[in-house]
């Protein structure tokens, strides 16, 4: 009874109501906090744990960047290298910041703080260690199992000894200290040495450590790797030029992006200079563009074909999709936000084609799209006079059927049926979104540019276009990636007449997983898309981030 | 103060264009309507399409004719049959006429199943961690939002083969806790439990969350209520509207899941709808249209239904937070 009085007394202080308040907080968020980290953060790094090993439904062993080298060829090698210089560059801005904090006070007070931190990251370190010496232990229990009477018992017993087993159990009194040390050192901030920026620092401190180990890592990787490769070659009797590669394919992005800026610059500046800028820039240009042209494709000599055709395809995808479906939802949009009756008829019937399950609407569109003569889009062509075509169930290009030369080439006609389709479902999605876009842009604007005598076009350009720009910023972003990672449409709509003519780099992946089992493989590939599409992200970002123009 | 509170309340209110409908035609306005009617066409043409095919006899489909000459509404049955889409299996005592068991089963009955727990379970795990993020204070709360929202970014196929081995690795676990019906491969954990922490939920929840009057909480808190008094009978009622967004497009998430179903079972036990079509177009090809028709009816219907009852809080949430399926 005592006990609790005291307790209650305990949390009736303001540190202690501080105290249950994040005591409730924590309490709230632990299941999503629990499945998210399980389901959300985990798998990531396990996926990158896994793309590093030979990988059949269960652990084999470690074949450093062997995956990475069968999907992308000799570029495997320099994309890490490429990594790990991302890693670095990242780990100098984030100490740029960690020194302005550090700046921001004299006291000695902040070298305990960079301790702390730096104690933190350590610790940091030895628990990735110790979880991925751990993880592939427990990986393998299922299988150890597997023919036996599953009990608790037996469960425990083997998640136990795989806790204990002799690298796994160093690693863990490694990480011990590790935290025993890192909880004093950060108690004897809070204690002691606490000062308005010391959180800060030591956040800062720690993820700069962090970003150096990891640039660490990926470099002393490819190091490692690249040496292995080159060896193995020249013990076969080859030579395995990844080095000069490397030098010329790093040299001719590093001046691709430097004459990117120079032309940023050249632009802003006036005549002489502009000019001589210009020059430049594209003299960069040309030769970062040369030198990548020419050593690409040695470098992908050895790639998975499938693979970069499934990009090629995928980008091909892209580029027909996403514009299309954003320009008539951006038309839509527009007509919909004139006065007229029935808008909210219009925009929910729009909306149908998005929600609805795409296995039940590719049906349809396999019928309208069918080889037969009484398919509607043949029947289409015929009233103008054309030959049906086999559709959905043709493997050859439009530059083909059309007599283009080789290079004029395009997308199979059976991947243009998908892009319709594709197209067909996200318009209303896009229109709904534009919509939403149209309704901020404030109602002055156009009375205004009305009173000043623009006319329809002219206020269309000239004020709804640059006010919806986030918006056109957002979705063509948001549609990009969508056809990095559009999988079930085309899934549904392949047939086996047109083999991987259809295949995104994403269906590929799955194909790879599911009916090859191949793990290892199919996690690298993942990575690589991965990869792809950050880098997009970033591209935009910067690109048309530019230009986007936020009221 | 209540209802001075209410007022101020978020809502998903639609933002109005500068003029109200004008009367009268003009040939723009003409125009106008024309271009929005084609749309419409265009967009729900395949619908009528599917559903006056599935009333048509197979030699009517092939020839795609517009309209069937006579309602074949046999087709429904059959495909419900031919499908498996649903079957009840009722069993009576003989003599007296006793109700002993019901057996319920089909793909129909499993989508149903694994839907409501999906979101039954979403609403239980986002609802306090999003309110922990919108109204307490706690260490480390911006970092964790942003660690939360980062894993929004991570393309759905690096996570699948990660998703497929905890998900067989938890599988044993819970089945030497459990036993076989603990399993979750080929079970139903393996269908709803990774899709309870949606972030995009959390992130909706603590959008509209984040917008409720601080007053309401200061009443409640003079009242002795603590936070999940607060949560439960003030903030829940509040929040109608994204939580039938939530639910709405937990639904069609969980209904028109295709990839993952397809890795996680192996037979009909607990295979969703989507599947089950997938499953049935294929054994199917190029047989009988009509019937593959008249099951994409039965598939495609529960949505629509769901979606004209809660079209605008849906197409609403949707555009105020810009998801993509």
């Amino acid at each position: 009874m005592s006990t609790l009085s005291a307790v209650n007394r305990a949390l009736a202080t303001r540190r202690g109501r501080l105290l249950l308040e994040n005591l409730t907080a924590y309490l709230f968020l632990a299941p999503a906090g629990l499945l998210i980290l399980l389901f959300g953060i985990f798998p990531v790094a396990f996926a990158f744990f896994v793309s590093l090993h030979r990988w059949r439904r269960f652990p084999d062993q470690y074949v450093g960047l062997a995956n990475y080298e069968k999907a992308l060829g000799n570029l495997a090698y320099i994309l890490f290298f490429w990594l790990a210089l991302i890693a670095f560059v990242a780990a100098f801005l984030m100490g740029k910041r960690l020194l302005k904090a550090l700046r921001r006070s004299n006291s000695a007070r902040r070298f305990a703080s960079l301790l702390a931190g730096l104690a933190c990251a350590y610790a940091s370190l030895l628990a990735i260690d110790w979880f991925f010496k751990l993880v592939p232990v427990i990986m393998l229990i299922p299988r150890q199992v597997r023919r036996q009477n599953t009990t608790l018992a037996l469960f425990m017993e083997k998640l136990g000894d795989s806790f204990t087993s002799p690298e796994v159990w160093a690693a863990g009194n490694a990480l011990l200290g590790g935290m025993i040390v890192a909880g004093m050192a950060l108690s004897l901030v809070a204690w002691r040495f606490r000062y308005a920026h010391s959180g800060q620092v030591i956040a800062f401190s720690a993820i700069t450590t962090l970003l150096v180990g990891a640039g660490a890592f990926l470099l002393q990787l490819t190091a490692v790797e690249t040496e292995a490769a080159i060896a193995a070659a020249r013990a076969s009797g080859e030579s395995l030029p990844i080095w000069s590669q490397l030098v010329f394919i790093s040299a001719g992005i590093a001046l691709i992006a430097g004459a990117w800026q120079v032309f940023r610059r050249g632009i802003g500046s006036y005549d002489n200079r502009r000019f001589f800028l210009l020059i430049v820039g594209g003299l960069m240009l040309a030769v970062g563009g040369y030198l990548i042209m020419a050593e690409a494709p040695a470098a992908l000599a050895a790639a998975d074909d499938d693979l970069l055709a499934g990009f090629w395809i995928t980008i091909m995808y892209a580029m027909g999709t996403v514009p299309v479906q954003l320009s008539i939802g951006l038309l839509l949009a527009y007509l919909l936000f004139q006065p007229i009756r029935f808008r909210a008829f219009f925009r929910m019937v729009y909306f149908i084609p998005y929600i609805t399950p795409f296995v039940a609407t590719s049906i349809v569109f396999r019928i309208i799209f069918d080889a037969g003569r009484h398919a509607p889009a043949n029947r289409m062509l015929s009233i103008v006079g054309l030959e049906p075509q086999r559709w959905i169930l043709e493997r050859s290009t439009i530059g083909d059927l059309l007599g283009l030369p080789d290079f004029l080439a395009g997308p199979s006609l059976a991947l243009i049926v998908i892009m319709i389709y594709s197209t067909w479902t996200y318009i209303g999605y896009d229109a709904v979104i534009f919509l939403a876009g149209l309704g901020n842009i404030p109602g002055e604007l156009y009375e205004a540019a009305r009173i000043d005598g623009a006319g329809g076009w002219r206020v269309f350009r000239h004020i709804t276009l640059p006010l919806l720009s986030p918006t056109v910023f957002f979705l063509s972003l948001v549609a990009i990636i969508g056809t990095f990672q559009a999988f079930t449409q085309i899934w549904i709509l392949r047939t086996g007449a047109v083999g991987n003519r259809v295949n995104t780099a994403s269906v590929y992946i799955f194909d790879e997983l599911q009916n090859s089992n191949r793990y290892g493989y199919a996690s690298s590939m993942a990575f690589v898309l991965f990869a792809l599409i950050l880098l997009m992200t970033l591209f935009q970002n910067r690109v048309m981030g530019r230009r986007v123009f936020y009221g | 103060m209540a209802s001075d509170a209410r007022a101020r309340l978020p809502s998903f209110k639609d933002k109005q264009p500068p003029e109200g409908p004008r009367k009268g035609l003009s040939l723009s306005r003409i125009g106008i309507y024309a271009v929005l009617f084609a749309g419409v066409l265009i967009a729900i043409g395949p619908f009528l399409w599917m559903i006056s095919a599935s009333f048509m006899t197979i030699s009517e489909v092939n020839l795609t004719r517009l309209l069937p000459e006579k309602l074949l509404w046999e087709n429904y049955a059959t495909a419900l049959r031919r499908a498996n889409f649903f079957d009840i299996e009722i069993a009576t005592d003989p003599q007296t006429g006793v109700l002993q068991s019901l057996q319920v089963s089909g793909y129909i009955w499993n989508s149903v199943r694994i839907t409501l727990i999906t979101v039954l379970g979403s609403l239980t795990v986002c609802i306090p961690a999003a309110y922990a993020f919108a109204r307490m204070k706690f260490v480390g709360r911006d970092f964790l939002f942003a660690l939360f929202l980062s894993t929004m970014m991570i393309p759905g196929i690096v996570m699948l083969i990660p998703h497929l081995l905890t998900v067989i690795w938890l599988g044993r676990l819970s089945e030497s806790l459990f036993g076989p019906a603990g399993a979750w491969f080929n079970n139903w954990p393996a269908l709803t439990i990774p899709f309870f922490a949606s972030v995009f939920n959390i992130f909706l929840l603590r959008q509209f969350f984040i917008q409720i009057p601080l007053d309401l909480w200061e009443a409640a808190r003079i009242d002795g209520a603590g936070h999940p008094r607060f949560l439960i009978s003030v903030v829940l009622p509040l929040s109608k509207a994204p939580i039938m967004t939530i639910v709405t497009l937990g639904f069609i998430g969980s209904w028109n899941a295709l990839m993952w179903p397809l890795l996680v079972t192996i037979n009909d036990e607990w295979r969703p709808i989507a599947v089950g079509l997938s499953n049935f177009v294929t054994a199917d090809t190029p047989g009988d249209l009509n019937l593959q028709m008249a099951a994409s009816v039965i598939t495609v219907i529960p949505i629509l239904i769901l979606y004209f009852v809660a079209q605008k809080q849906f197409t609403e949430g949707i555009a105020q937070t810009g998801i993509r399926g």
